[in-house]
């Protein structure tokens, strides 16, 4: 069940918030809507689940223009930041919700709503309470929920925002093999460009209410369309005034390359960031790997060379003369 | 349906509140804004207008105070019957003012068991008010008092401060908006009051009448415009107080953060 | 953090006895002082009873109606913020800061039959004043702020987005108001409903005005008890204080449990 976005414009007040947005999602793949804070994300996510009217455009679920069409009526599952919990009502009670609201027979409703728990690995907490799981529970119990009335189009706003490191990445991989295995089609937002690049088939980059690119996580991270894209998608730091990736550059003996100072070694673990100034004292960063940090053992008032690493130079030099077009 | 609603509301007020009003405000100035200043300004409306504003400031202060002890108290400590307190707080608010006022005249009157008696006194007065008007200032200071954390204070406690410096210095000023609130609201209360305070008062006109009863006699015997304009010397009074608390409150919470 | 010393404690309960307790254990130390006997036969005095039948009936209607006006305003006010509705919400708390004869000398403007209103309503063969419409009028006035004080933070701090949710689950908005909404803010609800009731069979002052106080017909109990007390039948007097009082208690132990189930909601109390 594909979904046709036209032309959607939306102002809360005189705020522009969506600009003529338009987009193709295609069915049973998991598109990650993607963008900073204010960009228009959340509320181009309410506008097609119609908990949001937008004040142009049309929104087209399977073919079925549901633009003038009630949230209720739309078979949409959807998934709040916050989860959303219905605090008063048992585990149970929340994920049958749905059911019960279309007379589904008892038994039936039991059924699908075990079945439904094992899918989520809650079946021990069927007769908790919200306030009693910890937040990733909160979150399956919700997408189990919002599953339950088997909806057509699943809508996910900045699911794992509020969960720790940890939860969040299981709890990642998780979904995107559930959403795989279901077939159901995805749209989630977040604000995290790793997280839409790890389990999106497709991103979909906003910016102030504009739509900047689309297409899968590596074309769009290998052919940005413009600045910001390529700004927000990755780590950037400048060499020579070009923006360039830290992990496009090396460091090499000092003859090979351009000479530069370390000034900094920052070790996260698996990576390991090498700051250095050049004779000007303008900065860069350069970004090894755990094996290749051990291996160079850079330390600070190093004097080392720097070089971008050949075969990516060939593609930034292609990048400055001619950039691909925007995707829409 | 939700149009139909928004009539239905807009007329229940209307009918409930907005006209009366209207009604009050015409009626005070019926007779020109001399006959209003004429009004108020008599001998007999200025007494009590004078004995209400005293009880209902010392009763309003001295709740402040204990009303701020009693919600530290509620909140910060432990013991046998804090529940209870804590209940027996809403009395005043539960309980009709009527049994309030013949209650405490019979307690501290001319049959006192303790052989107290304030009655036609400001002092009794202000009893009364302060029965009535605790649970204002306990109830506006406990929610406050209750999402304090200790950090604040544990900082200024480890830089060396006493506990009496860290409550005015570092507690205090938190609690101060609210507090002001909430005896804002007691006064506002208090100047009104009538059920619980009549009995005690005695009612004698001059000597110890609050502004209610006076008002209250002007009507039943049919001077209802001079009614409408005590009334309405008093509602400005509420409405100032209400206004000036309010204000130096956000004040307060801004000059904060 | 220390705690507070026991001094201080000692104060506080010194303080909140004396001034709050001992009034109500003396009302009913009193009533009970003459013994059971002479209790049930004041029980019996007509002119209270008919006091006491008059007040349930204006509880009867002016709860409900408050109530339903209570919780439409708050979720019109909660969940629409405009002007409109700030307007509305200051409106409503108006009757918390206006002595109640005060209120019940507005309504004579109003409705009297000298009023603004007078001549129309008694060609519409209607009474309002020295009538039962008249008390459930002011016992509406005096307490329709009441319920919304107790709702609306409750719903502005708990959100729509259960709401919203429901609605994607295909929920319409009756079955969403009475499965999720009613359900979040029940004990908000019972706080404020319990107040209500308590200020409906509590009013004096403006009921006082209002009714006339015609005894067996306009009377409510609060009249009935001052109207004792003036006739220095100080005991019968006390008889009607203590059927107040014990309703008081009944609405304080409502107060209570719904404040603590609040709390173990959320964390913090709502008063």
């Amino acid at each position: 069940m594909g979904i046709s976005l036209h032309n959607i414009t939306k102002r809360f007040g005189p705020d522009l918030v969506l600009d003529d947005v338009s987009d193709e999602v295609p069915s049973g793949t998991l598109t990650a809507l993607l963008g900073p804070s204010g960009s228009g994300k959340s509320t181009l996510l309410r506008v097609v689940a119609g908990l949001e009217a937008s004040d142009a455009g049309h929104v087209v679920l399977g073919g079925r223009d549901v633009t003038n069409v009630p949230a209720r009526e739309r078979r949409i599952g959807f998934c709040f930041q916050d989860y959303a919990p219905f605090f008063q009502m048992t585990v149970f009670d929340n994920v049958a919700y749905g059911l019960r609201v279309r007379k589904t027979p008892k038994a039936q409703i039991r059924r699908e709503v075990d079945d439904l728990l094992s899918l989520v690995r809650l079946e021990s907490f069927a007769d908790r309470y919200p306030r009693q799981l910890s937040g990733g529970q909160r979150q399956r119990m919700a997408l189990a929920r919002a599953l339950a009335i088997k909806p057509e189009v699943l809508l996910l706003d900045e699911p794992f925002a509020a969960l720790d490191a940890q939860v969040s990445a299981e709890l990642r991989t998780w979904v995107r093999s559930l959403q795989h295995e279901l077939g159901v089609t995805t749209i989630l937002v977040t604000h995290n460009q790793f997280e839409a690049m790890e389990i999106g088939d497709r991103l979909v980059i906003l910016n102030q209410g504009r739509v900047e690119q689309t297409g899968a996580p590596s074309v769009v991270y290998d052919h940005p369309a413009n600045d910001f894209v390529y700004a927000f998608l990755g780590p950037t730091t400048t060499w020579g005034r070009v923006p360039v990736r830290p992990h496009d550059l090396e460091l090499c003996r000092v003859d090979k390359g351009t000479a530069v100072t370390v000034t900094e070694v920052v070790r996260l673990g698996f990576e390991v960031r090498v700051v250095v100034a050049n004779a000007l004292g303008v900065p860069t960063w350069v970004q090894l790997t755990h094996d290749e940090a051990q291996r160079l053992d850079p330390r600070v008032g190093d004097v080392v060379g720097v070089r971008v690493r050949v075969a990516e130079f060939a593609a930034l030099s292609r990048h400055a003369q001619d950039r691909p077009v925007a995707g829409r | 349906m939700r149009r139909s609603f928004k009539g239905l509301a807009v007329t229940y007020l209307s009918l409930v509140v907005l006209i009366p009003f209207a009604a009050l405000v015409t009626k005070a100035f019926a007779g020109g804004p001399a006959a209003f200043f004429g009004a108020v300004t008599q001998r007999e409306s200025m007494d009590a207008l004078g004995l209400t504003l005293l009880c209902a400031l010392v009763g309003s202060a001295v709740n402040a105070v204990a009303g701020l002890a009693t919600a530290w108290v509620l909140v910060r400590d432990r013991f046998v019957g804090q529940g209870l307190l804590n209940a027996v707080i809403d009395l005043p608010f539960a309980l009709p003012t009527v049994v309030a006022g013949v209650t405490l005249y019979t307690l501290y009157g001319p049959s006192s068991p303790f052989h107290v008696n304030v009655t036609g006194t400001w002092i009794g007065v202000t009893v009364a008010i302060m029965f009535v008007t605790l649970p204002f200032t306990v109830r506006a200071v406990q929610p406050v008092l209750e999402s304090l954390t200790f950090n604040a204070e544990a900082a200024a406690s480890t830089l060396g401060a006493s506990s009496a410096h860290v409550f005015r210095t570092v507690t205090l000023p938190v609690l101060a908006p609210a507090l002001l609130t909430g005896t804002g609201l007691a006064f506002a209360r208090a100047i009104g009051e009538y059920g619980s305070v009549v009995f005690i008062s005695n009612n004698l006109p001059y000597r110890s009448q609050v502004a209610s009863s006076y008002i209250y006699s002007l009507t039943t015997s049919g001077q209802t415009r001079s009614a409408g304009a005590v009334s309405v010397a008093l509602l400005v009074i509420a409405l100032v107080v209400l206004t000036a608390c309010g204000a130096v409150s956000r004040r307060l919470t801004h000059g904060r953060r | 953090m220390r705690r507070p010393s026991r001094l201080l404690r000692f104060v506080v309960l010194a303080y909140v006895t004396a001034l709050v307790g001992l009034p109500l254990g003396f009302v009913f130390q009193r009533v009970l002082a003459r013994g059971l006997g002479s209790l049930w036969a004041a029980l019996g005095d007509p002119q209270m009873d008919a006091a006491i039948l008059l007040t349930v009936k204006v509880a009867l209607i002016a709860v409900p109606l408050n109530v339903v006006f209570g919780v439409g305003a708050s979720l019109w006010i909660a969940r629409h913020p405009s002007r409109a509705t700030r307007a509305l919400d200051a409106v409503i708390d108006v009757p918390l800061a206006v002595s109640p004869i005060i209120i019940g000398l507005i309504l004579e403007l109003a409705y009297a039959q000298g009023g603004w209103f007078g001549s129309t309503i008694a060609r519409l063969g209607w009474r309002v004043m020295f009538s039962l419409p008249g008390i459930v009028l002011a016992s509406v006035f005096v307490s329709l702020p009441l319920v919304s004080r107790q709702v609306i933070p409750l719903l502005r701090e708990i959100g729509d987005h259960q709401e919203q949710t429901a609605a994607t689950l295909g929920a319409g908005p009756v079955r969403i108001f009475f499965t999720i909404t009613l359900r979040a803010i029940t004990w908000a609800l019972a706080y404020g409903v319990s107040l209500t009731m308590a200020r409906v069979i509590g009013e004096y002052g403006a009921v006082l005005i209002v009714s006339g106080n015609i005894a067996l017909v306009t009377q409510t109990l609060t009249l009935n008890i001052g109207g004792n007390f003036e006739n220095f039948n100080a005991y019968q007097g006390f008889v009607g204080a203590s059927l107040l009082a014990s309703a008081s208690i009944a609405v304080l132990v409502v107060l209570s449990v719904a404040r603590h189930r609040e709390r173990r909601r959320h964390g913090h109390l709502t008063a």
